[in-house]
């Protein structure tokens, strides 16, 4: 993934001309880094070290987030985090921390003009932690609270779509939530946290992001300054595709809630760098673009039947969806999943919603796209690039992930991709990547024990509408109502929230 | 048509740069505002990002605007209908021509505003702008569909329902306020939501009354020249017929006691206080929103004394909140903080409400101020990383006062504040009379 030496990529739609990207292999006291030197008056950072939850030590599963935390909003060995505060304060600035299963990155962006003052505090902040006992309480308390009422108890949709990933991950080391699991959570030590950051962020494990209107001679200085980590060796594991059982499985999450919210998917061999993924992508987009009225699934759960807010599908992991129009970059993974989001619905219509994902689902792979539908999701996505890489910060960070999947420039790759791609690819590509014998559902919902009866007697699940709809829709309805879930009464569980994340 | 301000730059807000810095112009785009005959507004702003075009059509219509009794929700459930047909194109026409565009594109509504919005390639610029005009013009949507959509906004409260700080923002306003229509929350009752399939013919009379030009102004922000923009908008949108509904809103009667509320959560979650007292609309020529804008971080935020005692040293809270948009009428300065343990709600409440007494009692630091006015004036910079963005906060002062150049004012005058100022609004907004305290629990804990 990282070459020799430095070299220049031409970048037909940034603002800036070049992307310049560097390995430490040439000059090995020097970190890699991913340059995109601009005019803007905003310098934006993105320090990326690769290491994530996926490298936290069975039964310390957290540790990766909370060292994270405790450098982002903990203080330094000169400096407590209410002097960092106050010190950033004036600049608007701030360094935050995204920690996923094999990247973590820091990202703040300041003024030109507060340049001298932020770097030094974002400098220490990562190259001398103060590691003290009070932001450790703080934070893990944090942590804990995060997934105990955040996540469990505030937000049903975000609560089933990770859920879903530690169901389809189980046993593998992607298997738990990045924040870490309550009962690790509240056993681990400060020591801990000093043992994490001393084994993995180290020079080999760090690439620096840097874009924008910073002084010449700029990168250097960050270059040389972060060549006091440690070098050992880089956290570069393979992670393996999930072993997992054939067979739909069902879990259903109970809570007090008024509606339910589902979410499904199942493992893919294919990730940026991999042949079919602009193929896949297409097939996401057409099926369910992110927040997009565009797109299949939306059409007829939501604008035919009013079933619900919206309902989209993936190939990459895509957090806090419900808050962003756009993905966050530095969330690469070895592995993703196809995934499908149903907002939630009314309880009573929470089994018919599930059935009509499945049909819709079903008639995809039987399908597939027809020229038209495959025209015009090229068409956009295409275009879409741009939107995804509008700002500096995004660039950046898009940049960052091409380096690390060892593809070119993002918007560059996805427009030649997609030009040699042909409708035969696509269909082709779903033929060979979109299964059902593996499929898993979550589903968050009060009354567990009807919808898994549902399931289990296969009853009919009618919905009723408060206009007159389309014999088409009526009749499509006939069919959903009844369609079968294929899932054996052992593979239906239902889950008290309580004993999520635990 | 007429022209009202040419080439008007922004540059003015670098006169809040601190007093040791170097003036530098921190929003270095020139923009320019046109008002065609019928009333609609253009504002046009070139930058330097290639290739991409933001529009941003604001309607000042709002939740504030729901007068009718059993009539909340409208504005918001009109921000779905917009995307339900025209009369010549159908949602599916609609669709294709953004999507062969390669657009983002969406809508949000709040108390005081409605904001669509497209980003697009600069090539499609006439396509889309011809789209959007129909909708503005001539919305068509069937009965069926209006119920259909209306059961997406159901849909819509439900994802929201699991979260207790909607249900404490609907409470907090239903508390506060009795007669005036921030009583409700933009997304509505319940009650009233659940009725909206049955009001048709009262969706129809919403956008008669506020889909109008002279409560619009269209916002184009990217690689494009002004007379681009205005040739298509004059084409386009230049037969638009003007209205002449205005709505009633009844005021709010001054408060005479200080009020307050609970709720009960039925899912275990961490208690929530909140302390909210009635404070003043925006303006730009008046002392007190600016002055109680810069308190509130001083007094509030990250870098207060309340924040690092309650968060950082006691640790007694994990979420100190903020809220005190600018409103073209008087809302609420409110602050809100998650409690980790119940038996400290008490003491929670008690720590804010001491908070707001002392910022009357006392002058703030000089040198806080400074850099709070530093902070505001990065924290603009800092979002202008993009076109939708400087296009996304222009709406936000457009949503107002129709024009940019609010913002100049407004910082000009957060410049010549002292303490006495800050003090003075403080005293005159953070009185008994004024306050509204809700707070949540649930008898469940959080195991």
């Amino acid at each position: 993934m990282t070459g020799r030496k430095r070299f220049l990529v031409p970048l037909m739609f940034c603002l800036v001309p070049v992307v310049i990207i560097s390995s430490s292999a040439a000059v090995p006291a020097k970190p890699a880094s991913v340059l995109l030197p601009g005019t803007s008056p905003l310098v934006t950072f993105r320090i990326l070290f690769m290491t994530g939850s996926a490298y936290d030590p069975p039964g310390k599963e957290g540790l990766a987030q909370l060292t994270a935390s405790m450098l982002a909003e903990g203080g330094t060995r000169s400096m407590t985090y209410d002097q960092i505060v106050k010190a950033l304060y004036p600049m608007a600035s701030s360094v935050s921390a995204q920690v996923d299963k094999e990247m973590t990155v820091f990202s703040g962006t300041s003024h030109i003009e507060n340049l001298e003052r932020y770097y030094p505090l974002l400098k220490d902040m990562l190259l001398d932690p103060g590691f003290r006992a009070d932001d450790f309480m703080r934070l893990r308390e944090d942590a804990v609270n995060y997934l105990k009422v955040s996540l469990r108890e505030s937000n049903d949709e975000e609560l089933g779509k990770e859920y879903l990933y530690n169901v389809i991950y189980s046993g593998h080391p992607y298997g738990h939530d990045n924040t870490g699991r309550i009962v690790a959570l509240e056993k681990l030590t400060i020591d801990d946290v000093r043992d994490f950051y001393r084994g993995h962020y180290t020079a080999a494990n760090l690439v620096v992001g840097l874009a924008g209107g910073y002084p010449k001679g700029f990168p250097e200085k960050v270059e040389a300054d972060f060549t006091k980590l440690p070098e050992t060796s880089a956290d570069q594991k393979h992670f393996d595709a999930p072993k997992i059982a054939a067979g739909m499985h069902v879990d259903i999450i109970t809570r007090d809630t008024r509606s339910t919210a589902i979410s499904l998917g199942f493992p893919i061999d294919v990730n940026r760098s991999a042949k079919d993924w602009a193929a896949l992508a297409l097939i996401a987009s057409y099926f369910g673009q992110h927040r997009s009225s565009n797109s299949y699934l939306f059409q007829r759960l939501r604008e035919a039947r009013g079933m619900n807010y919206g309902d989209y599908a993936y190939i990459e992991y895509f957090p806090r969806g419900m808050f962003l129009m756009t993905p966050e970059p530095n969330l690469g993974r070895q592995q993703q999943i196809f995934q499908i989001w149903i907002r939630p619905v009314e309880q009573d219509n929470g089994v018919f919603a599930l059935r009509a994902a499945l049909y819709e689902y079903d008639k995809l792979v039987r399908d597939g796209l027809s020229q038209h539908e495959f025209d015009t999701t090229r068409e956009f996505l295409t275009k879409y690039a741009n939107v995804l890489t509008q700002t500096q910060s995004a660039r950046l960070g898009y940049a960052m992930d091409s380096r690390y999947y060892g593809i070119p420039d993002y918007n560059a790759y996805v427009r030649t991709q997609l030009a040699k791609l042909t409708l035969a690819d696509v269909n082709a590509a779903i033929r060979r990547h979109l299964k059902t014998e593996r499929m898993r559902a979550v589903v968050v919902t009060k009354n567990g024990e009807g919808f898994r009866n549902s399931i289990v007697n296969n009853s009919p699940s009618p919905i009723t509408y408060n206009s007159p709809k389309p014999k088409e829709i009526m009749d499509e309805d006939k069919v959903i109502q009844v369609y079968k879930i294929n899932a054996r009464p052992e593979d239906i569980r239902i889950v008290p929230v309580e004993q999520i994340f635990e | 048509m007429r022209k009202l301000i040419g080439l008007v730059s922004l540059v003015c807000l670098a006169a809040a740069a601190p007093a040791q810095k170097k003036e530098t112009n921190l929003f270095p785009y020139n923009y320019t505002v046109d008002d065609l005959a019928n009333g609609l507004r253009l504002v046009t702003v070139p930058t330097d990002f290639p290739n991409m075009v933001a529009l941003y059509i604001i309607v000042q219509t709002g939740s504030r605007d729901e007068i009718e009794p059993g009539k909340s929700g409208y504005a918001h459930l009109f921000e779905h209908l917009m995307f339900r047909g025209s009369e010549h194109y159908t949602p599916e026409q609609r669709d294709l021509i953004l999507k062969k565009a390669g657009a983002d594109s969406n809508a949000s509504t709040n108390m005081d505003r409605t904001t669509y919005y497209d980003v697009f390639s600069r090539e499609d610029l006439e396509p889309v702008l011809k789209l959007e005009a129909d909708r503005f013009q001539r919305l068509k949507y069937s009965e069926p569909a209006y119920k259909t959509e209306s059961l997406a906004v159901l849909g819509e409260y439900n994802k929201n329902s699991a979260d207790p700080t909607e249900k404490l923002d609907e409470v907090l306003h239903a508390t506060a306020f009795t007669k005036n229509t921030y009583a409700h929350t933009t997304m509505g009752f319940l009650k009233d939501i659940q009725d909206m399939p049955n009001q048709y013919p009262y969706s129809l009379e919403f956008y008669q009354r506020f889909y109008r030009p002279e409560y619009t102004t269209i916002v184009l922000a990217g690689d494009l020249s002004r007379d681009q923009a205005l040739n298509l908008v004059k084409k386009y949108f230049g037969e638009w017929k003007r209205g002449s509904y205005v709505p009633s809103i009844p005021p709010e009667p001054a408060q005479t006691a200080p009020r307050t509320a609970t709720v009960e959560w039925a899912s275990p979650t961490l208690p929530w206080v909140v302390v909210a007292f009635k404070g003043p609309a925006y303006s730009n020529d008046k002392k007190d929103k600016p002055a109680l804008d810069l308190l509130l971080p001083m007094a509030f935020g990250s870098n207060s004394d309340l924040y690092q005692k309650l968060v950082l040293k006691e640790q007694k809270v994990d979420v100190l909140d903020t809220d005190f948009g600018g409103h073209p009428a008087p809302e609420l300065f409110s602050v809100s903080a998650r409690v980790k343990d119940g038996k400290d709600l008490d003491y929670v409440r008690d720590e804010i409400l001491a908070a707001f007494k002392r910022f009357t009692d006392e002058n703030v630091d000089p040198m806080k101020l400074n850099a709070t006015r530093s902070r505001l004036r990065y924290s603009f910079a800092l979002r202008m990383n993009s076109s939708p963005a400087i296009a996304s906060s222009l709406a936000l002062y457009i949503g107002l006062m129709r024009s940019p150049d609010t913002i100049n004012k407004l910082f000009a005058l957060y410049q010549q504040l002292t303490p006495e100022d800050i003090r003075a609004a403080a005293r005159q907004y953070f009185v008994l009379n004024n306050r509204t305290i809700v707070t949540l629990t649930s008898n469940r804990g959080t195991k």
